[in-house]
């Protein structure tokens, strides 16, 4: 009855050409966080080839695009959103990095500690994120 | 005849202190590269990786990718910081170019993850290149004639 249960709600994940494991699966926290990881990765990325191109083919200089975005006279929550909208990414890639890295090194690789770990990772990243927003 | 390395990874009864012994071992080729776990008495853990960098210059290469991985990695990461106290132009440039090299290795590890096919994983591999060549054309170009990475960011922060 399950195995039958668990057959139809994978069958709307292969209708999407996901894999039907997306649906059927549990997820778990190492899970979800490997995942953030790479998305964040990517994110970072793609903001840096952002910038890096933007200054190869956009006109105008740094100083002058800063100009343009102090003159739409934006509320200072809005800034400080905006800015914890950017540092979170980058907060939880290089603590979750760090953490990759542990277990390059060979620690940490058991389930409770993964768990425990990635628990860290997360109160690390909000608490990192607050304090450089707010700088 | 290939010649063997064997690289064990021991970890002492306290925990935490890791010694690397080398022992050649000569073998016939057609080994690959395997982890196993044997436990030992007085040991806690034991991890044997064989490296063949006679037969197998493939995986000598990407071991040593792997492990400038894990440098990049290390690296970017101290530089942050020191960007942040100790601004200026040769920090611009380094973290330009750890910040590419990173980018670019990680979308390869992507590429390699997902795109399924020699031919169109090639293909995209060579558009992650150019995208990365791009980027730090880019922000070398931005640290050269404009302010630069670190006072760009401290400009942003002031907003």
């Amino acid at each position: 009855m399950a195995a039958l249960l668990s057959r139809h709600v994978g069958r709307h994940c292969l209708r999407a050409h996901l894999s039907p494991q997306l649906c059927i699966r549990n997820w778990s926290l190492p899970m979800a966080m490997s995942i953030c990881h790479r998305g964040t990765g990517v994110a970072l990325s793609a903001g840096v080839s952002l910038f890096g191109l933007s200054a190869l083919l956009v006109p105008g200089n740094f100083e002058s695009h800063l100009e343009l975005v102090k003159s739409l006279c934006l509320g200072p929550s809005l800034i400080y959103t905006a800015k914890f909208a950017l540092v979170f990414p980058l907060m939880y890639h290089t603590w979750n990095g760090i953490r990759h890295l542990i277990w390059d090194l060979g620690k940490g690789l058991k389930i409770p500690q993964l768990y425990q770990s990635g628990v860290a990772v997360l109160v690390l990243t909000v608490l990192s994120s607050v304090g450089l927003a707010a700088m | 005849m290939a010649s063997l390395w064997r690289l064990s990874v021991l970890c002492g009864a306290q925990g935490g202190r890791a010694l690397f012994l080398r022992i050649p071992v000569v073998r016939p080729a057609h080994v690959s590269a395997f982890l196993q776990d044997q436990p030992a008495p007085g040991w806690c853990r034991t991890q044997h990786i064989h490296l063949s960098p006679n037969h197998y210059s493939g995986s000598k290469a990407a071991s040593l990718h792997w492990t400038g991985e894990r440098v990049v990695s290390v690296l970017l990461l101290g530089l942050i910081p020191a960007a942040y106290l100790n601004p200026g132009s040769a920090m611009d440039y380094s973290l330009a170019a750890a910040l590419t090299l990173h980018s670019h290795w990680g979308l390869g590890q992507v590429v390699t993850d997902y795109v399924r096919g020699d031919g169109l994983q090639r293909a995209v591999k060579a558009g992650v290149l150019a995208l990365s060549a791009l980027t730090f054309a880019g922000l070398c170009y931005f640290n050269y004639h404009d302010v630069g990475i670190c006072k760009a960011v401290a400009m942003l922060w002031k907003l």
